[in-house]
């Protein structure tokens, strides 16, 4: 390796920083999934036994039975997504720069409800949204609910699990993209600028895109995926296409649409980067960068 | 410092704390039901307080064996990660090479994937290479998801990032890794401690891709999920609880080794610690 | 079907080749199972033989099941959280010498099944000596021939199975299951929200409970206690009954009549009055009464199900009569009525109610562990479906609950 020219070397250094983890995930990731896609295009049941017939109807009828569930999950992550930028980007940007040396103590406590189990988590909320509890007789006696509604088994109650659970993922690529912002660069859009406001849309903003895109695909990915916080939280009408693909997978072992279905979302989402990416003026994060 | 920035920091530090406390309203129920004098075997309805799921926690040597095994995967796992996905981020960012954008995409897929697919997908691939399910196939499947999520918050530090110091740095007659080492590794340092406390989190709590990789092995979740069958036993609230106070508690002792490093150097340095901070207290009120 | 002439031309291929068929098919090992090799490869390729092709052929017959007597060593029991008094296993293996492994590990039929499918279906080993399924997985794996056939020498205390247990429509001679406990799928209520006690399975359709009701799921369960109401028994309903019986129960959901539809967690709802009946277990009333007192339980008058979990010796089993023994030793009437007095199930021996009624008496008359002749005359078994039918069941089912 030394015996090579610098130039050489500085070739292969990208690929040299790729390989391992490139490989796990080869292995590990894309050998099952190649399989997975093979497994979408057969034909057959447990009993008879299965066979490679590149079935592509399975696609077209995964699409035409089950479009509204994946219309739903698209839309449950995507408010969710907003309502998780609301919330986190405040909360990154004071842990940026107003915490001082706690910043990893904050950064931790954002982190650490995870370290109590999901099924904990979630059957604190039932207990807290119950329809005879604090929450929601407060609720009520203000208005915001009505006298025989209900906090739990509705839209409000699956997208705020969603929401609660994909917070920190917002929150830290957030943080992480706003704290490596250079405090000079903020004091001087404020001397140029007549309003900080107006400084943190020019500056500040522009400046933690790349955090913003971060958080949003790591939130909006897998809570389009998410199955729990509709079966748990929800009825039949808000049940999404990870409830599909869970029944279809282990309790009818159609694994030929459940394959299809997960490709099919997985799809839908990678066009969505995509996308999100061009509209966030983005493009020259994937491309080569200066 | 003006008024109104005084406001703006206030309100700042309320919606901050507001978001906080909304992430540990469930937390603090969680703690408070390991105190619940519960008679059934559920632990739903406040009963009144008691001590006596403190008293033995780790009774239930299985219980105890699966938080030990959730608590070892995420450690052994977030390392993993975080060292295989820092470097397919350097990749990532600072190079163009042939696929660059492939594969950028493709690391967005694990994420993409739904678990149960995903899970299934990965145990097939073990079986088929007769590899025997168990704690060394979790910490694979863990890894394996968790590296997407290590790339994407370290892109987000590395992007834009600039690369001046480094390219001094070798300028100067440093090579590759001690760059690495002593410049980069410092600059992304924040990326990457956000990057392990998210993988960490996602692994302690992982619950569909492991139950299928798990083999005989037993996790926290596992457990836990398990458990709901039944009821859950307040000793679980109990031992979440302890792992909470656990892990607060090293980055208390973190934070004041850090502390005290820092002022050590500051007085080596000649410089009144003093002085330092009430010179940062005033450029962050003004930042 | 595997094609002989494959069959031959691979076993040719082991002997020569050096390949050891062994490590050719992993912890396979006996002669059928050159089949289940040949299926590993094929799925490699993107086809997998099926269930019934594999199942072997020539199942023994339960006269010509012999295991003999080994050391008890290691013993793997699968079994569901909290399904046991942990003290019971240390004493057995005080008793017998033995270290068993009892792992914790099945969460939910479905899961566990999608976690050891494979293995089954390619005739390995899955490293478990006893797993305890309910009824309509075990007959799934009795149908299936992923078991061994149980030497009823080794358990002689097989003779205290309750009588209504004896037999059973997918295993009729016991020859595979031994039940582990019981459990009752009925009616949960709130004395206290409803007004009024509740009899009938109709009473889920009451317009006065709108939205207050939740149903099982598994179809099994809220299907088969719909079809009660509705005058059929379960046990020989065809599919035809049964989803009738879903159609009910999707007219009701879109009336707003069902809340929701739950697995294991109609407890926190039931119990905090958010749901005013449900249809749930009977097991879980005799804790959640403990801590809300308004909480009742009821096996509805027109008949309600009984399900079953059930000992099983999967198909390679390594230990046997190890495996035996446990089945055997769980069977005592007073090591039964620890289990009994720890779960709260049903307990399917004979005998335990004298045993806790001496011990714990309030335990031995409560009607929910140790239900009367009535009640149990009134108790239906899950219907033994065919394969096909059972999974036009679950699409059914899957379509009204959203999943």
């Amino acid at each position: 390796m030394l015996r090579l020219s610098l130039k050489r070397r500085r070739a292969l250094l990208p690929y040299l920083y790729l390989a391992p983890g490139l490989a796990w995930l080869i292995l590990f990731f894309l050998i099952p999934l190649a399989n997975q896609a093979n497994v979408s295009l057969q034909t057959g049941n447990p009993e008879t036994g299965y066979s490679f017939a590149w079935h592509f109807a399975t696609y077209t009828d995964a699409i035409s039975e089950y479009h509204t569930q994946f219309l739903r999950s698209l839309l449950y992550a995507g408010i969710a997504t907003v309502l998780c930028l609301i919330m986190a980007f405040p909360l990154a940007y004071f842990i940026a720069y107003k915490a001082g040396r706690y910043k990893n103590l904050l950064l931790l406590l954002v982190v650490l409800p995870f370290f109590v189990s999901y099924v904990l988590r979630t059957v604190s909320w039932q207990l807290i949204l119950a329809d005879d509890g604090w929450v929601a007789d407060t609720l009520r006696s203000v208005g915001l609910l009505s006298s025989d509604g209900r906090l739990l088994a509705t839209t409000p109650a699956v997208i705020a699990g969603i929401t609660y659970n994909f917070l920190p993922f917002m929150a830290l690529p957030l943080y992480v993209s706003l704290e490596k912002i250079d405090r000079r660069l903020l004091e001087a859009a404020t001397d140029l600028y007549a309003s900080r406001a107006t400084a943190f849309r020019k500056v500040t903003l522009p400046l933690a895109i790349p955090g913003i895109f971060a958080g949003s695909l790591l939130t909006f990915i897998p809570a389009s995926g998410d199955f729990i916080n509709a079966a748990l939280l929800g009825t039949p009408n808000q049940h999404m296409i990870g409830n599909v693909i869970q029944s279809k997978f282990l309790n009818i072992l159609d694994y030929p649409t459940a394959a299809a279905l997960s490709f099919l979302l997985m799809s839908m989402i990678l066009i969505g980067i995509f996308l999100y990416a061009r509209v966030l003026g983005a493009r020259n994060l994937m491309e080569s960068a200066g | 410092m003006t008024r109104r920035d005084r406001i703006r920091t206030w309100g700042l530090g309320v919606w901050a704390g507001l978001t906080l406390l909304y992430l540990f309203i469930p937390v603090f129920i969680v703690v408070l039901f390991s105190f619940n004098d519960n008679k059934g075997r559920f632990n739903f309805t406040w009963q009144g307080f008691t001590l006596r799921h403190w008293n033995h926690p780790f009774a239930d040597s299985d219980l105890a064996q699966a938080l030990q095994n959730s608590v070892s995967i995420a450690v052994i796992s977030t390392l993993i990660a975080v060292t295989l996905g820092t470097f397919m981020a350097m990749a990532l960012v600072r190079y163009g090479f042939r696929g660059r954008s492939a594969t950028d995409m493709f690391v967005f897929l694990p994420l993409a994937t739904p678990e149960v697919v995903l899970g299934a997908a990965l145990l097939a691939l073990f079986l088929t290479l007769n590899v025997n399910t168990g704690f060394v196939t979790i910490v694979i499947a863990h890894v394996m998801f968790t590296i997407s999520y290590v790339v994407v918050t370290i892109r987000a530090r590395l992007e834009g990032m600039d690369r001046h110091i480094e390219e001094a740095a070798m300028d100067l007659g440093a090579n590759e890794w001690t760059t690495f080492r002593k410049v980069t590794l410092p600059l992304i340092a924040p990326g990457v401690a956000s990057a392990a406390l998210l993988a960490a989190a996602i692994s302690i709590d992982d619950y569909v891709i492991t139950s299928f990789n798990a083999g005989q092995t037993q996790t926290f979740p596992l457990y836990i999920f398990g458990a709901t069958r039944q009821g859950v036993p307040a000793e679980v609230n109990v031992l979440a609880t302890i792992l909470l106070i656990v892990v607060l508690g090293l980055m208390a002792v973190n934070v004041a080794i850090q502390r005290a490093r820092s002022r050590r150097e500051m007085r080596i340095a000649g410089v009144e610690p003093a002085d330092i901070g009430r010179e940062l207290a005033e450029a962050t009120a003004r930042g | 079907m595997t094609d002989p002439s494959v069959e031959r031309a691979l076993e040719r291929l082991f002997l020569e080749g050096g390949v050891s068929r062994r490590r050719f098919l992993g912890r396979a090992g006996s002669a059928g199972l050159a089949a289940a090799g040949l299926s590993s490869v094929l799925a490699a390729c993107g086809g997998v033989k099926g269930e019934s092709a594999n199942a072997p052929k020539g199942t023994p017959k339960p006269a010509a099941v012999n295991h003999p007597k080994t050391a008890i060593g290691q013993l793997t029991f699968s079994n569901w959280p909290l399904y046991i008094d942990k003290k019971v296993i240390k004493d057995f293996d005080k008793q017998y010498g033995g270290t068993t492994k009892y792992l914790e590990d099945i969460n939910d039929n479905y899961e566990f099944f999608g976690k050891v499918r494979q293995q089954l279906t390619r005739g390995e080993s899955i490293d478990r000596d006893i797993v305890t399924l309910t009824d309509f997985m075990a007959a799934r794996w009795v149908r299936n021939g992923y078991v061994e056939p149980i030497d009823k020498k080794n358990v002689p205390n097989a003779r205290n199975l309750v009588a209504n247990l004896k037999s059973i429509n997918y295993d009729p001679q016991r020859t595979y299951t031994l039940p582990w406990q019981s459990g009752g799928t009925g009616i949960g209520y709130n004395r206290k929200k409803t007004g009024r006690k509740i009899e009938s399975v109709n009473d889920l359709f009451d317009p006065a409970f709108k939205g207050r009701v939740t149903m099982l799921q598994e179809p099994y369960d809220s299907a088969c206690l719909v079809l009660c109401g509705m005058g059929i028994d379960p046990s020989t309903a065809k599919i035809d009954d049964i989803l009738k019986a879903i159609d009910k129960i999707d007219q009701a959901k879109s009336s707003g009549q069902i809340r929701r539809f739950t697995g294991n967690d109609y407890a926190t709802d039931l119990s905090k009055g958010n749901v005013w009946l449900a249809v749930a277990y009977s097991g879980d009333l005799v804790q959640l009464q403990a801590d809300n007192p308004d909480l009742e339980f009821v096996f509805p008058k027109e008949g309600s199900m009984l399900f079953t979990d059930n000992m099983m010796m999967p198909k390679g089993v390594a230990h046997p009569y190890a495996a035996e023994t446990m089945m055997n030793y769980v069977y005592e009437p007073e090591v039964a009525a620890k289990i009994a007095a720890y779960v709260n199930y049903i307990t399917p021996v004979d005998g335990v109610q004298e045993v806790l009624a001496k011990t714990d008496p309030k335990l031995a008359r409560n009607p929910l562990i140790f239900p009367d002749d009535a009640v149990r005359s009134r108790l239906k078994s899950y219907p033994a479906l065919s394969p096909a039918d059972e999974r036009t069941m679950q699409d059914a089912m899957a379509k009204v609950t959203g999943g």
